[in-house]
């Protein structure tokens, strides 16, 4: 259990668009969805309506891109107070976003982009996120992004970076494991040394996905099944964090929704797994 | 000079190479970026890896951003992307986002300014090219519109008659209506369709946008019956609105065709209620429906 209580969800995937129709008409065995919180800010139409026919059935998280909890801009308070109204309005168990910036002097690229590691970026994210804490009334959960480029400026590894956000803001963590392995082969760490470093009663959700091996480097694109060191690395953090909320993404050439909870459902057994052997916490 | 810049300047120096149109050396070179780093110092601020220099994995980045702009507006605009075929496309989204670059948390409203744009783009037939965009626009804006139930019958019946003179029909929020020069819902059509895309006819076309049980719809009017819907979505009184349309040269309208609008109108759910205008003040109390230019 992690430090917060909030509840392990079992294994959800991600409400998309594509979906909608096969969620209305045959209720799926899906434990919880992540829904994107941009997606259903701004709309009165069928994507809110659907919205509340899922939350009627299952419990949800939000999952956010537009933070920008890096950026050196002002924090966008009426985009806060959007989130916060959504949250209510989903009974979301979690907020989560990204540690990263998305633009800078009012202008939004869209992409998450990566930050130096070193101690002033820490102070200055640490302070943002207690200043989004405090708008949204309860913990703010981070995940870390797969990044394809590093800052000569860095003075400590990301792993280190998140534990002590951690510790400086209070927040949560959703740990993306693919992410991890797609930036442990762009930047030439190991990833079992990330996953072994994160405080693990901090994570209160695990994201999986798909990516694609240019050679040169590992783009996250989300189309299609994770590899199997992907899934051997969800294994060994499982072992740490025992079962944990664990969402399957898949956001580019979307297959029918049953595949989608097919190669979530992967996941069972290795947190059942963790569960028996009851090592985590360690 | 710069490898020591602090948290602000190498964030504006990393949007800035990102955002620039061309090669990522190109970016890296551009007075904006180089200002910030000098193009030759790019790996003093960002470490080469293993396989990939430093300028390479600012060009990740940069490679991805015009992808995602593009792929934001084709889901608005897929009937002007199709028209104008990959590269114009590509060429037209580029300048655009130059001009009117993302500042929203969400990319839903990245398109607003486009069917203005494209009209004075270098572009073929930009008039119908400004066409087709507001009206995929007005598609988009009545797709998120806020959901307001539609007027019932028993709404309608509780209007004595001779109040009618004086009732306003609030409409739904889900309403836009749009004149064009051109049928551009044709090529709507076509793509909705899977058809080839029909030749671009110079038509005077009045359609309204609604959208009933979370769907869009279209549909075009005669100039007498937008005429009188474009009166009412103003706030003009039925009373006023009917006297008018009677009036109207050369799109007059029977007693008899209004009370088979209204009738339709009400059935595709235009309308969310029924208002009494003030005896005293003859001010419109109702805002106008948001309508496209003519």
């Amino acid at each position: 259990m992690n430090r917060f209580g909030l509840p392990d969800l079992g294994i959800g995937i991600g409400l998309r668009t594509t979906h909608f129709g096969e969620i209305l008409a045959g209720a799926p065995a899906v434990d919880w969805f992540e829904v994107l919180s941009e997606n259903f800010m701004d709309t009165g139409g069928r994507p809110l309506h659907v919205l509340d026919r899922v939350v009627e059935r299952y419990p949800v998280a939000l999952h956010g891109v537009s933070l920008s909890i890096g950026s050196t801009d002002p924090l966008d308070r009426a985009y806060l107070r959007k989130l916060k109204a959504l949250a209510g309005r989903t009974r979301a168990r979690w907020v989560s976003d990204h540690l990263c910036w998305t633009g800078v002097l009012g202008r939004n690229t869209h992409d998450l982009l990566p930050l130096p590691y070193d101690e002033a970026t820490l102070r200055h994210v640490a302070r943002r996120v207690k200043q989004v804490q405090d708008a949204l009334e309860r913990p703010l959960v981070l995940e870390n992004p797969s990044t394809y480029l590093a800052f000569a400026r860095s003075t400590m590894p990301e792993w280190e970076f998140l534990a002590r956000l951690c510790d400086a803001s209070g927040c949560g963590l959703l740990l993306d494991v693919n992410n991890i392995y797609v930036s442990g082969f762009n930047h030439g760490f190991d990833p079992r040394q990330y996953l072994d470093a994160i405080p693990a009663d901090r994570v209160v959700q695990i994201h999986l996905a798909g990516h694609t091996n240019h050679g040169t480097h590992i783009l996250d694109t989300h189309d299609g099944p994770a590899i199997d060191a992907v899934w051997d690395l969800y294994a060994r953090l499982c072992a740490r964090t025992g079962p944990v909320s664990t969402l399957f993404e898949w956001d580019a050439s979307i297959p029918p929704l049953a595949d989608v909870r097919a190669e979530a459902e992967k996941a069972r057994p290795l947190r059942r797994a963790a569960a028996a052997t009851g090592t985590h916490g360690a | 000079m710069a490898p020591d810049l602090a948290l602000g300047g190498l964030q504006q120096w990393l949007q800035a190479v990102i955002v620039h149109p061309g090669t990522v050396d190109q970016a890296l070179a551009a007075r904006g970026a180089a200002a910030l780093v000098p193009a030759s110092r790019t790996d003093r601020v960002v470490l080469p890896s293993a396989r990939l220099s430093a300028p390479q994995r600012v060009g990740v980045y940069h490679g991805m951003y015009l992808t995602r702009m593009r792929e934001a507006l084709e889901s608005d605009y897929p009937g002007l992307a199709r028209f104008l075929g990959p590269a114009a496309w590509e060429r037209l989204v580029q300048s655009y986002v130059e001009a009117h670059p993302s500042r929203s948390y969400t990319l839903n409203v990245l398109g607003g300014h486009l069917p203005d744009f494209v009209r004075a783009a270098r572009v073929r037939r930009p008039a119908f090219c400004r066409d087709l965009a507001r009206l995929e626009w007005a598609v988009t804006e009545v797709f998120d519109a806020p959901e307001t139930p539609p007027l019932t019958e028993a709404a309608l019946a509780a209007v004595a008659p001779g109040e009618w003179e004086r009732a306003r029909l609030v409409p739904v929020a889900a309403l836009r209506l749009v004149v064009l020069e051109h049928d551009a819902g044709a090529h709507l059509d076509a793509l909705r369709e899977g058809r080839r895309r029909p030749p671009v006819r110079r038509r005077r076309c009045r359609v309204v946008v609604c959208r009933r049980n979370y769907a869009v719809f279209r549909r075009e009017q005669t100039a007498a019956a937008f005429a009188l819907l474009d009166d009412l979505v103003s706030g003009l009184p039925v009373g006023r609105a009917l006297a008018r349309a009677l009036e109207r040269r050369g799109a007059r309208l029977g007693a008899d065709e209004a009370f088979r609008l209204f009738r339709d109108w009400a059935a595709m759910g235009l309308f969310r209620a029924v208002e009494m205008e003030r005896r005293r003040d003859p001010k419109p109390t109702v805002g106008r429906a948001p309508r496209d230019g003519r």
